[in-house]
């Protein structure tokens, strides 16, 4: 089943489903049961618009617009309280970062801070096959734009600095796999199985 | 007062305390020197072999034929204190005596004495009963309804071996349950429906050579009572008498008029659906729409539709949730791609039935919490979603389904209204509910007329607007034609305490007609109700009381030659074991007889009475009791408290050591509605100072045994401010608690909070006199 | 761990995943790790040419099959090198590598997709290893025992808030698979590691709380609070420093302190160390090479004794 691409409805009937089948940890979100330990849990639950048990009552009622556009899905710490203090089993982390993966997927997330993080970081997973912290930030700061990441750098100039003095941030060239070309066939071949998957979903 | 009767026999028990307690040589002082009594014994043990050979010695010399046991509470060791089948008559020493007060005391031993001047009037005044069956008793039952429940009622009094008349008003067997597609999940793992054996039962209850099965068939009167019930059954147009022992009324249930929902839709769109109506839908192909026989790839369940609302039904019917569970299983089954939702206001799915909704939600059933609004002509359902904290609208489905509640069948909704007795059907507690008798009896003698007052026109309104149709059985009674209603139009007595019996004895319901419930319930309740109704066939023939007093076999004796024809025993006999001759002289039906003893409480001249259990006999044991006069401070409280759940209650109390005061003087009774005024009176002209009714609660949420006899109780207190004030005396002295069998912990308060006012007003001037 | 996670010749190999932050945030615990490890008794050779574990935006940035495989990669790296047993220092990496390698031992069709991803770099998981973290590892492979008797330089009086953070244990430490080491909310291992250096573990009640993860790196004006209360917690509980097993928990908790000073007017200076390094000082290793101890930005008296002792 595809999600429907209808952004007139605000209640969509098959969202709900749709979830449940597609959404990392999807499967067990139908067992939720309200009860609200994962939003008690949440450290940073008073940052959020709705929370994580608000979240899953709106996937129910098929909020598909309200579900993307929640900043719930960017304000998980992924400290995994959540599912480890869930009765019903439902790995809440995984829902919420699936629910974001699934936003960004679908266009929602271009000006989020964390998908811009996210996709610096992949950036480098895939031009490296190893995280640079440095040009990962870089990169995350200067994805707002030119002006913006430069005032971001030097807001945290003093970090940047006293972690180079330290020796805890690399100066040099990017450490790298040495077979980044199989790397990048392998994640080439991952995308291509994924898209593959999608395909075949729709289909049937 | 009569201090030597005829070889009575005390023995004194110094057991489990008493001995250290109190002194039993001073016991014997009364036996012997007040009351003469020519035998008197003690043993440190009287309930073991030793001491019970020491009674049957005496008695198998002829010393003795009335053993009075001096020890335990009459409620314990009655099978070691049983001698040649008749129960000793005993003192409770124990329990409220040695157990409920400190040792050693004057006042402990004061209380010891009376309780055994008690016992030894009590004594006097026993007659042995002797059961008295009469005529011709019939062992087989009428069952009333042919669907699952009646079925499975049916098969199990043919598995016990007895012989069944198997009633049903339509053509055919099985009733709601033929239209059910599938049926719940009974058996583990609990978590599919299960395919409907309705079939199968019906061919097993043909075959049963036990069971006579009549359809398209209706009862038209019953008469007479347990283990002679006669019933007239119509057929095609012709009727017969049928002779039977018991009857359990299975007549099940009806579904809530969706007519009334117009709100949630129903009748503006065809699309809406009541969950009866969706079982005829649900085949082994996916769903399909009625309107235009699409298939339904969006369904949604309204949980509640028409119940837990003031303005439908009041109550929860039990099974919806778990069979919109089923459909939406069911429905999913046939097409994984639909989206079902549940929206409800609290999911009902007790026991087993988790495992069922867990399974929905596995399958990726949409529960919804929330309260519905509306249902639109286009299938919008408006609803607050609780977890969401805000209104929804969802559009665009394609079938909108009502789980509808249940509504019972405790009338038939097919025939006419009896012209009289609707209002005892649905208030048979209230003692001033009238009587179709009293109706009778006004219409018969024109100048007792009463113009019913403007609050009785206005609640007789609803009376019949509530009661669609005629009664089941036609009931010859005194109190009408119907079984009476609990609670909601559903026929019971009391759904904890005394589950499928009616307050009609010898009639008993099972299935959805007593209570809301689903097959596998209804199932189990017939066989409890089976099993009642063989209980009640099997005591009739011997002579033996019912449920409380099992096996009892005295009855109340009538005497004819003193009675006024006041009725008062024939309007509030709450079973209506008591009917008319040509004379209007009362004449009991044993069988439908309890022994509450509620006639004699009713009774203004004293002339009925039970063998065991009479006037004159209490009267003794009040005046047995040695009233100290008021130099000695020592006030005297009489209290009558019911065995059924006061008299335990004042056991446990005892059993936890609770301690209170020793100025009280218990006298157990079957009941409060048995306590005469005459009682009272009589104990305050005596000089008691205080007197409580100890009972079981009374009104809507009654716990009383007999149904109203508190309430009876109440009543008749509520009179006596006068018969106080003509003796001077001050209301409070008389007074009533509501004591059920888990309140030990309350005892002492209730007891010694009363004896503090007593202590307050002063003492009853007419000590002494 | 079961007998059937042996290598042919009957016993464990383990081999060592240091991840990113190896290499810049956190030298200092891969530095001591590898300083540890071999001082307890277990050798460990590191994986060839691992690559990054996707860390906790893989999966929005790359999408799920393409973050798994880079545990597969990983993975099937440390089967080609005859290991039984992965062991990684860093929380996410544990999370992830560990969570895929269950997900592709238990289920088939995932494990299909991983190896055809893997193929194209002609290369295959078989699903044998066990991934573990190098907290379990000490636990249940070592024991607090052989801690104590290779303690040589006991950090006596030195008062250490054992801060878990979250990743470490939630969700894997309470399960089968990940060996059942501790509590999800009160694991005791960390006070027990600084109780076994001869150091003094203190009453700490934000043991399990999150100091905000990768949203303190993305955006910290939400999380500073969570760490101004974690420090709060280390400062009334008397600690002279914070141990932690936890790359990320480690450099915000260390980081942020001015910034925290600076907006809640406190004045926090509160060491945060990895406990592998107070393990190597507590063992008479190399202060500077072996315990990194000369990376830690926040210095305080009692951390500048530790360092030259």
């Amino acid at each position: 089943m595809a999600v429907s691409s209808d952004t007139s409805q605000k209640y969509d009937l098959g969202f709900a489903r749709w979830v449940y089948q597609n959404v990392k940890g999807g499967d067990k979100l139908s067992m939720c049961m309200q009860c609200g330990a994962c939003s008690g849990s949440c450290p940073i639950g008073t940052e959020m618009d709705h929370g994580p048990r608000k979240l899953i009552m709106m996937v129910r009622a098929g909020m598909k617009e309200a579900v993307f556009q929640s900043n719930t899905l960017w304000n998980c710490t992924s400290c995994y309280r959540c599912t480890v203090r869930c009765p019903r089993g439902i790995p809440v982390t995984h829902v919420v970062q699936g629910l974001a993966a699934k936003a960004v997927a679908l266009g929602y997330a271009s000006e989020v801070d964390t998908a811009r993080f996210a996709h610096s970081f992949w950036w480098s997973v895939t031009h490296f096959g190893r995280t640079d912290e440095r040009l990962v930030t870089a990169k995350y700061y200067f994805s707002f734009g030119f002006i913006a990441g430069i005032k971001k750098s030097l807001d945290n100039l003093k970090i940047a600095l006293g972690m180079v003095m330290k020796g805890r941030m690399h100066v040099g060239l990017p450490h790298k796999v040495s077979d980044n070309k199989g790397l990048r066939a392998i994640l080439e071949k991952a995308t291509e199985i994924e898209m593959r998957d999608k395909q075949g979903g729709a289909e049937s | 007062m009569n201090n030597q009767i005829l070889n009575p026999g005390v023995y004194l028990c110094g057991g489990c305390g008493i001995g250290e307690s109190i002194s039993l040589d001073a016991l014997e002082q009364v036996a012997g020197k007040e009351y003469k009594v020519p035998v008197c014994r003690q043993h440190a043990f009287l309930c073991g072999d030793e001491g019970r050979a020491l009674i049957e010695a005496d008695l198998a010399a002829g010393n003795v034929n009335q053993p009075i046991v001096a020890a335990c509470s009459p409620r314990v060791m009655t099978d070691q204190f049983t001698f040649e089948g008749t129960p000793a008559i005993r003192a409770n020493l124990r329990e409220q005596v040695v157990w409920a007060q400190p040792a050693g005391e004057e006042d402990t031993q004061m209380l010891a004495n009376d309780y055994l001047r008690m016992a030894i009037t009590q004594a006097a005044g026993t007659v042995p009963t002797v059961a008295a069956p009469e005529g011709e008793y019939s062992h087989t039952i009428l069952v009333l309804g042919g669907g699952s429940t009646g079925l499975n009622a049916a098969l199990a009094a043919a598995n016990t071996g007895y012989e069944v008349l198997l009633v049903e008003r339509d053509n055919q067997l099985g009733g709601w349950a033929n239209k059910w597609s599938k049926t719940l999940p009974h058996l583990p793992p609990y978590r599919d429906p299960q395919p409907n054996t309705i079939n199968e039962l019906i061919t097993t209850v043909e075959a049963e050579p036990a069971i006579t099965v009549l359809t398209g068939s209706l009862v038209t009167k019953t008469e007479g009572g347990p283990g002679k019930f006669n019933v007239t059954l119509s057929q095609d147009g012709s009727s017969r008498v049928e002779h039977v022992g018991a009857i359990v009324v299975a007549t099940g249930w009806r579904p809530y008029d969706a007519n009334n929902l117009v709100h949630l839709g129903y009748g503006l769109n065809t699309d809406v659906v009541t969950g009866i109506e969706l079982e005829e839908l649900l085949t082994n192909e996916s769903l399909q729409r009625r309107s235009d026989n699409k298939p339904a790839k969006t369904v949604m369940f309204v949980q509640c539709a028409g119940s837990r609302d003031p303005d439908h039904l009041p109550y929860c019917s039990s099974v919806c949730c778990e069979v919109s569970i089923k459909q939406a299983l069911q429905i999913m089954q046939t097409d994984p791609a639909a989206s079902v939702y549940v929206l409800f206001d609290e999911l009902r799915t007790p026991g087993t039935a988790e495992e069922f909704y867990r399974q929905a939600q596995k399958a990726g059933v949409v529960f919804i919490k929330g309260k519905v609004k509306s249902v639109s002509a286009d299938l919008g359902v408006t609803y607050d979603d609780v977890m969401l904290g805000q209104e929804v609208t969802l559009q665009g489905l394609d079938m909108v389904v009502l789980a509808t509640g249940m509504v019972p069948n405790s009338t038939n909704p097919e025939i006419e209204p009896a012209e009289n007795g609707a209002e005892q059907l649905l208030d048979d507690v209230n003692p001033n509910t009238p009587l179709s008798l009293a109706i009778k009896i006004i219409d018969n003698d024109a100048k007792e007329v009463v113009p019913p007052t403007a609050e009785q026109a206005q609640a007789s309104e609803p009376v019949s607007a509530a009661l669609p149709g005629g009664p089941l059985l036609n009931l010859q009674y005194v109190q009408g034609p119907h079984i009476p209603m609990l609670v909601d139009g559903f026929s019971d007595s009391h759904y904890i305490c005394f589950p499928y019996e009616t307050r009609r004895t010898g009639i008993y319901t099972c299935g959805p007609v007593r209570r809301p419930m689903d097959m596998a319930e209804a199932s189990e309740d017939a066989a409890g109700a089976i099993l009642k109704a063989i209980q009640s066939i099997e005591g009739a023939a011997r002579g033996a009381a019912m449920h409380p007093r099992v096996g009892d076999l005295s009855f109340p004796k009538i005497g004819l030659d003193t009675c006024t024809k006041c009725r008062r025993c024939t309007i509030e006999c709450p079973f209506g074991a008591i009917e008319e001759d040509e004379n209007s002289f009362p004449i009991l039906i044993e069988s439908r007889c309890r022994r509450c003893g509620t006639c004699m409480g009713a009774c203004p001249v004293r002339t009925i009475s039970f063998d065991n259990y009479s006037p004159n006999m209490v009267l003794g044991m009040i005046d047995a009791v040695e009233v100290p006069d008021e130099f000695d401070e020592k006030p005297r409280i009489l209290i009558f408290a019911c065995e059924n759940d006061a008299y335990p209650a004042l056991d446990m109390a005892g059993l936890n050591r609770y301690q209170y005061s020793a100025f009280i003087r218990v006298i157990p009774v079957r009941c409060l509605g048995s306590v005469p005024l005459l009682w009272v009176a009589t104990a305050l002209e005596k000089g008691f100072d205080g007197i409580m009714l100890m009972g079981c609660k009374s009104g809507d949420d009654y716990q009383c045994h007999y149904v109203k006899g508190s309430a009876l109780a109440k009543e008749r207190l509520s009179k006596i401010g006068e018969t106080l004030k003509s003796l001077m005396l001050e209301e409070e002295r008389v007074t009533m608690a509501e004591i059920s069998i888990a309140d030990s912990h309350s005892i002492p308060d209730v007891i010694d909070g009363f004896v503090e006012t007593i202590e307050g007003i002063g003492f009853n001037p007419f000590k002494g006199f | 761990m079961s007998d059937s996670n042996m290598n042919k010749s009957g016993k464990k190999k383990f081999v060592y995943y240091p991840g990113c932050s190896s290499q810049g945030s956190s030298k200092h615990l891969d530095s001591s790790l590898r300083a540890i490890v071999p001082a307890l008794g277990l050798e460990m050779e590191e994986i060839n040419d691992w690559n990054c574990c996707g860390a906790s935006v893989g999966n929005i940035g790359g999408g799920p099959l393409p973050t798994t495989a880079l545990s597969g990669r990983n993975l099937a790296k440390a089967e080609q090198q005859q290991a039984t047993d992965v062991i990684t220092g860093c929380a996410a990496c544990y999370l992830n590598t560990h969570g895929a390698n269950e997900r592709i031992k238990a289920d088939i069709t995932l494990r299909g997709k991983v190896n055809e991803s893997l193929s194209a770099a002609d290369m295959s998981y078989e699903a044998n290893l066990q991934v573990r973290h190098a907290c379990e590892v000490i636990v249940n492979e070592v024991g607090i025992d052989k801690i104590k008797a290779r303690v040589t330089k006991p950090l006596e009086g030195l008062k250490v808030a054992g801060y878990v953070g979250c990743q470490t244990v939630r969700p894997f430490a309470n399960t089968e698979s990940g060996g059942k080491y501790d509590t999800f909310d009160d694991p005791k291992f960390l006070d027990q590691f600084a109780e076994a250096c001869g150091a003094e573990a203190v009453d700490f009640d934000l043991k399990t709380s999150c100091c905000g993860g990768s949203v303190a790196v993305i955006s910290p004006e939400k999380t500073l609070h969570l760490i101004r209360d974690i420090l709060q917690a280390a400062q009334d509980s008397g600690a002279d420093v914070i141990s932690t097993p936890c790359p990320l928990c480690q450099t915000n908790v260390e980081m942020y302190q001015p910034a925290i000073n600076k907006k809640f007017g406190t004045n926090f200076n509160i060491p945060v160390v990895f406990y592998s390094q107070l393990m190597a000082k507590a063992f008479g290793l190399d202060a500077k090479k072996d315990a990194g101890l000369h990376r830690n930005t926040i210095r305080s008296e009692k951390l500048n004794i530790l360092v030259r002792e």
